[in-house]
């Protein structure tokens, strides 16, 4: 993938921040069908982008835990939290440099949490098929969804979902 | 080496193991005829190794064709066992596929060797999944990465994705062993991976070992399945079909069977396999996947192909499910979550049905509706769908937005 980056890179801050703006920032695209032009809403609380859920950390303090302290920066090109099984689409956290740091490293009770980001400034989660979707400052545990495994033998317990 | 030299050495044998890569992949789904005289050939030589004479040989349309004479032919083709008693003492007392097996078993171990790693993969194997040329800048070893764009590409392709579908539709899983299918084109994984190790200068073969891989390369490259037996050999030719779609997390040229307007593999003689997304199905689901066929059949994946090709709407509305109740699902303004209770033979277990609405909209205007199961202790759709992203209804309430 390469990502071309224009010569003075729009911060993320932008409060008018549109789809069109964000792919043009990250690189990363979108399907043609999204509406480019509308405002990306930021959420500071409970958000799902398809089979992922961000979680105001508040919400899931005694079952999410930090495993260690290593967290890292989200650098410019985005990170990937979670690659989908059909379609092969990713979920990206995009920020601007210096303000959002992530970790896998969690513990779940759910066993669902994937990650925990905690930012300063706006963040986006990009997704071909879902579009962007803005996260405000604070600390958030990311997670996935699961269903109710219906084998009749084997594991008993849930199966994720891959969307 | 300086460090940019290193790294355009690194790219360059990086192209040229996808291009061995995709060659030996489009030798695994090939669907043209098999090449008689080169198979044959590679066969004979084969055979010599082992001191045999030379084989009659039978050609047949399809895999399923070759098993019916196999089978009805155990002298030619004995069972195949593996149990220490009842081997005979010395290789030259085993059936003659058990012997060219064995002259295999001791190649990839001289091969291995010399690659310095083996191939096999345990229960716990996942492929690499990061794109190579990151790999390379970021230090991969240069092994690791032909490992993950050849051997690993290969494998999840041609043998979990197209060899194993072929295997449940022309091998009944019940019964005992008989024979030993040699796996022609479907083995361009393995064959593939020894051959770039090779071709990329990373390993050095004896010559003996070269020699042998490539007669296996050469039927790789030109037939299907095949059945050695005592004085006859039995050869399946290529399908005359395959259809394909990438694999969503390929990285590497990765695909899976997949068709949902006919067959995915068809032979000469119309032996047929089906799949959908790369889900082995039996072709009711393709052409009558009616509620009473999903009801009765056991495979859950199988089931779970079949709902989705009439569409969750139709099924509940076909099957009758119980309607728990309905509620607005938040954070997803004019949606609705609908809670129905299922049939105890369908999943097995307890569980309630919960039928969900995307909030992104589809390409074609239409908002994708699909099915999850829940346990069935709920009774508010909010709650049953908090539960599955491990939340209570109360905080699920709270969701601002959902894309």
């Amino acid at each position: 993938m390469t990502t071309t980056m224009p010569a003075t890179p729009t911060p993320l801050t932008t409060p008018t921040m549109t789809l069109a703006d964000l792919t043009r920032r990250s690189g990363l695209d979108v399907l043609d069908h999204l509406e480019r032009q509308v405002t990306i809403p930021v959420v500071d609380g409970l958000q799902a982008q398809g089979d992922l859920i961000v979680v105001p950390y508040a919400f899931v303090t005694r079952a999410v835990t930090l495993t260690s302290g290593n967290w890292s920066e989200v650098p410019a090109a985005g990170v990937e939290l979670l690659r989908s099984a059909a379609g092969g689409n990713p979920h990206t956290l995009v920020a601007d440099p210096g303000t959002c740091r992530w970790t896998r490293h969690v513990r779940d009770t759910m066993g669902l949490a994937i990650a925990m980001i905690e930012t300063s400034a706006v963040a986006y989660l990009i997704h071909p098929e879902h579009g962007g979707t803005g996260i405000a400052p604070g600390r958030y545990v990311v997670r996935r969804q699961r269903e109710r495994n219906t084998e009749r033998m084997g594991w008993r317990g849930d199966r994720m979902i891959a969307d | 080496m300086t460090p940019v030299s290193a790294l355009s050495q690194g790219a360059h044998r990086l192209a040229l193991a996808r291009r061995l890569s995709d060659e030996w992949r489009a030798h695994g789904l090939a669907a043209r005829p098999a090449d008689r005289p080169a198979a044959e050939a590679a066969v004979v030589a084969l055979y010599r190794l082992i001191d045999a004479p030379a084989p009659e040989f039978v050609w047949v349309p399809s895999p399923t064709a070759a098993l019916s004479i196999v089978h009805d032919d155990p002298h030619t083709f004995p069972p195949v066992h593996f149990q220490g008693a009842n081997l005979p003492k010395y290789p030259e007392g085993w059936p003659l596929t058990a012997q060219l097996a064995n002259l295999v078993q001791d190649l990839r171990r001289g091969l291995d060797r010399a690659v310095g790693h083996g191939v096999s993969r345990g229960s716990w194997w996942r492929p690499l999944a990061i794109p190579a040329e990151r790999a390379l800048t970021t230090g991969v070893a240069i092994p690791a990465i032909i490992d993950m764009v050849v051997g690993d590409a290969l494998y999840a392709t041609l043998h979990n994705c197209v060899r194993a579908l072929i295997r449940a539709e022309s091998m009944p899983t019940t019964g005992g062993t008989d024979g030993m299918t040699w796996y022609g084109q479907h083995d361009a994984h393995w064959i593939g991976h020894y051959d770039a190790y090779a071709r990329l200068g990373l390993a050095q073969y004896r010559r003996s070992d070269a020699e042998l891989l490539a007669l296996l390369a050469e039927l790789a490259r030109s037939t299907g399945w095949w059945w050695p037996g005592e004085g006859r050999c039995v050869m399946a030719e290529r399908p005359t079909e395959v259809h394909t779609e990438p694999l969503p997390d390929a990285l590497n040229g990765e695909v899976r069977l997949h068709r949902d307007d006919g067959p995915a593999v068809r032979f000469a003689d119309d032996t047929q396999v089906h799949a959908l997304h790369g889900t082995h199905v039996p072709t009711w689901v393709m052409t009558d996947p009616s509620v009473e066929r999903i009801h009765a059949e056991r495979n859950i994946e199988v089931r779970r192909s079949a709902i989705e090709r009439i569409g969750w709407d139709t099924y509940i509305a076909q099957a009758r499910l119980r309607h728990i109740a309905t509620s607005g699902d938040p954070g997803n303004p004019g949606s609705a979550l609908h809670l129905y209770d299922v049939p105890r033979e369908l999943w097995s277990r307890p569980a309630r049905l919960l039928l969900v609405v995307n909030g992104s909209v589809e390409p074609d205007g239409t908002h994708r509706r699909y099915g999850l199961s829940v346990p069935a202790h709920f009774d508010d759709p909010v709650a049953a769908a908090g539960w599955t992203y491990g939340l209570s209804g109360e905080h699920y309430a709270r969701l601002a937005r959902r894309t």
